[in-house]
């Protein structure tokens, strides 16, 4: 396959990015277009601000306390070896990936008015009535999801320290506060604008949990004021009015995040590990006791709740169960395939301007997968059935659009998987390749499938797992026709039938770890 | 003098026996093939591993009960010498205090260690504005104000071009005859310190196959394993 100099096909990944962005102008301008027939809602509101305050605060609060505890526990863990520490990674990989709207549900599980807290307290005379609804829930909630990401993410940071360093730090006697400041405090440093941008953004969007625990009007984010407008109000106006303002909000800090993080490469090394100089400091191991107790208090009983299922699980399989079972697996499939279909695709194109010596282009593709996370997916999902409406039914509309819609989801953490395997296939194996005159699918059948086929199998499974237990827009098209299994959870816990609620969601929050216990094992390789 | 002597180190698939000796204040190039020993041998001197029986001594003190700290050592690795968030001068001072609260002595010692390899008026440089020579002299000029008299380089300057390698080398040597340092460093081109290093020892399967004068050393009638290492190093010798 020669191509004559001077005439190149667009790359798969141009074409990629020019879908994606046709895509998000196509939903705004279909929804601005419905929204010509009232102009009179487009001004900024006493309610929006409201829930423009209170979005940013809950998010800049709940981004603070993960990342403190994160940070807290990242530390504790590394310092720390003991009997049931590989068990407590598993939880918090298992909290990682638990699906919102099971978190929601163990949540009032536990801190409920009728739940564990609730008894316990009763058991013990006090008469205090814990109440999760309002800030107390989101927060907690947000918490125990993002602190648990940003364990695993300083954890692997601290592990990826220079061997060299920890062998400097013992022979010139580091202590505790030297190997804080020298070793593990720049680290967490160089991870924290990047994991600080993304919590903030997943809790700014948050949807399922603030739905189900705002527990009052004002206490609402952008997200779910675009799914009242749009489901509740059916006024497109105000969806693409609010749809705007979250996007200019999430693009602003994503930009800004992917400009001012830069990293610096470390050499790997192949020395082994050492034992750290800090690990028998007392005052360091109490204060390590502490966090991993508060670590454990937080964590363990919002994941113990979701066994509390088990009891009904012979009575949830019905179907019902198998048909929204049915259901999302052929969306997560789908959603899977595409989104590794459009990142490998990107992470190609971006490898092929570096190739090439196009830095500020291999750049821009390497941000756009990021900056997908900013479109409001109720805003795109509405735009885009505006433009089918009248072609196919509300139903189809829906099974054509949640596996988009997911996949789109999707696309940063599957980059994230693909794009390091696929340069350093180019690093290996470029030249070598050019040389030999490999090109087009010979050179992915030989180069890089061999490279990539772990991570993609990691990145596969992690974005079923995202799609699989999303609910998400699945809140706009669901109904007897479209169920998803975190749809028909929703609709258990709508009828008060809570303790098959527990049990639906035990089945996804085993299909969510299995599914990322698998993609973290591909992607260690 | 460093006494090393029947240092059994054992892992299931690895094992070494070790046994040198250098004078104080003198050269000691270690040269082998890779995999054989040469980076465990300075790890146990440094005391990263224990041996499970030998001597290990340094001027009449015994080593193997001291922690890396209380260790007469300094050492320097090929990659991350420095920490990326400290400054030139601040990498040195980790030297004399790991807090970096520094003295007005204190100060003056991480200047004039800086001189001494030639680094005057980059103190305040970070270590991505520095070229990869410039790396290994911070690293150096650190080593020095430890005031620790064994030196020990894990293949110190094999990530640079020949001419600065030399360089490099001469500068070690200058210092270890000015200040009585007693220097151990690991080399895959031993050309580089032929006429440097006053002693050689050939290192392969965990063992010191020969310790002797350098260009003796490296005669390949005395071991097969020495006569496929330089039969391998000859091209480019010439």
């Amino acid at each position: 396959m020669r191509r004559a100099p001077g005439r190149r096909l667009p790359h798969p990944g141009a074409l990629v990015a020019l879908a994606l962005a046709v895509l998000a102008a196509a939903a705004f301008g279909a929804l601005i277009a419905a929204a010509q027939d009232r102009p009179s809602v487009l001004a900024l509101d006493a309610y929006l601000r409201r829930i423009l305050v209170f979005s940013l605060a809950q998010a800049a609060l709940s981004t603070v306390l993960s990342l403190a505890l994160g940070a807290a526990l990242a530390l504790a863990l590394a310092r720390r070896r003991f009997p049931g520490r590989g068990l407590a990674l598993a939880a918090l990989g298992a909290a990682a990936v638990m699906p919102a709207i099971v978190v929601v549900f163990s949540v009032v599980a536990v801190y409920g008015r009728s739940g564990w807290l609730a008894v316990g307290l009763e058991a013990t005379g006090l008469t205090l009535r814990p109440d999760p609804f309002g800030w107390p829930g989101i927060l907690l909630a947000h918490v125990f999801l993002n602190a648990a990401l940003a364990t695993r993410v300083y954890l692997d940071a601290l592990s990826r320290a220079p061997a060299e360093h920890w062998r400097l730090a013992a022979i010139l006697g580091f202590g505790a506060r030297a190997t804080f400041a020298h070793l593990d405090r720049p680290i967490l440093m160089r991870e924290t604008p990047g994991l600080a941008g993304l919590v903030f953004l997943l809790c700014f969007t948050s949807f399922a949990i603030v739905l189900t625990l705002g527990g009052g009007p004002g206490k609402a984010t952008l997200e779910v004021a675009i799914f009242s407008a749009l489901r509740v109000e059916l006024d497109f106006a105000r969806a693409a009015m609010l749809a705007g303002v979250q996007l200019a909000i999430c693009l602003s800090l994503t930009l800004v995040l992917h400009w001012a993080v830069t990293r610096a490469p470390v050499v790997p090394t192949e020395r082994l590990p050492i034992a750290r100089p800090d690990a028998g400091d007392p005052r360091l191991r109490r204060l390590d006791r502490a966090v991993l107790a508060l670590g454990g208090a937080l964590v363990l009983p919002i994941l113990a709740a979701t066994l509390e299922g088990a009891a009904a699980l012979p009575r949830v399989f019905d179907r019902d169960l198998a048909h929204a079972a049915t259901t999302s697996v052929a969306i997560a499939l789908v959603s899977a395939v595409l989104a590794c279909a459009m990142a490998i695709a990107l992470a190609g194109a971006a490898q092929a301007a570096r190739s090439r010596r196009r830095g500020r282009l291999a750049a821009a593709y390497d941000v756009l997968p990021a900056l997908v996370l900013a479109i409001p997916p109720f805003a795109l999902t509405a735009g885009l059935f505006l433009l089918l409406r009248g072609r196919v039914g509300p139903t189809q509309a829906g099974f054509l659009l949640l596996p988009l819609v997911n996949a789109i989801g999707a696309l940063p953490f599957a980059y994230r998987f693909l794009a390091p395997a696929l340069a350093t296939s180019a690093e290996r194996h470029g030249r070598l390749a050019a040389l030999l005159g490999l090109t087009g699918l010979r050179r992915i059948a030989i180069v890089d499938w061999p490279v990539l086929r772990r991570p993609l199998a990691g990145a596969f499974a992690f974005a079923a797992a995202l799609s699989f237990g999303d609910f998400g827009i699945v809140a706009l098209f669901g109904g007897t026709e479209l169920r998803t299994v975190p749809y028909l959870l929703y609709e258990r816990l709508g009828a008060y039938r809570l303790d098959e609620a527990a049990a639906i969601g035990l089945l996804l929050v085993a299909a969510a770890f299995a599914l990322s216990a698998f993609a973290t094992r591909m992607a260690r390789c | 003098m460093l006494i090393v002597d029947a240092c059994r180190l054992a892992w299931p698939d690895f094992e070494t026996l070790y046994a040198l000796e250098a004078p104080s204040g003198s050269m000691l190039a270690i040269v082998g093939p890779s995999g054989g020993g040469k980076t465990t041998l300075l790890s146990m001197i440094a005391g990263f591993e224990t041996p499970v029986s030998g001597r290990l001594a340094f001027d009449g003190r015994d080593l193997l009960p001291l922690s890396p700290a209380e260790r007469p050592v300094a050492m320097m690795f090929q990659d991350n010498n420095l920490f990326a968030h400290l400054t030139a001068a601040q990498n040195v001072a980790l030297g004399i205090r790991p807090s970096l609260r520094l003295a007005e002595a204190d100060r003056a010692r991480v200047a004039e260690a800086l001189a001494a390899v030639d680094l005057a008026g980059l103190e305040a440089r970070r270590p991505e504005q520095l070229s990869g020579g410039q790396r290994q002299r911070v690293a150096l000029a650190r080593a020095l104000v430890s005031r620790k008299p064994l030196l020990l380089l894990d293949e110190p300057f094999g990530a640079l071009d020949p001419g600065l390698r030399r360089e490099m080398i001469a500068i070690v040597d200058d210092l270890r005859r000015a200040r009585g340092i007693t220097v151990l460093i690991t080399i895959h081109t031993p050309e580089d310190v032929l006429d440097r290093a006053d002693a050689l020892a050939f290192v392969a399967r965990g063992r010191v196959l020969v310790q002797d004068a350098p260009r003796a050393a490296l005669d390949p009638t005395r071991d097969p394993a020495i006569a496929a290492f330089v039969g391998h190093a000859a091209p480019a010798k010439s």
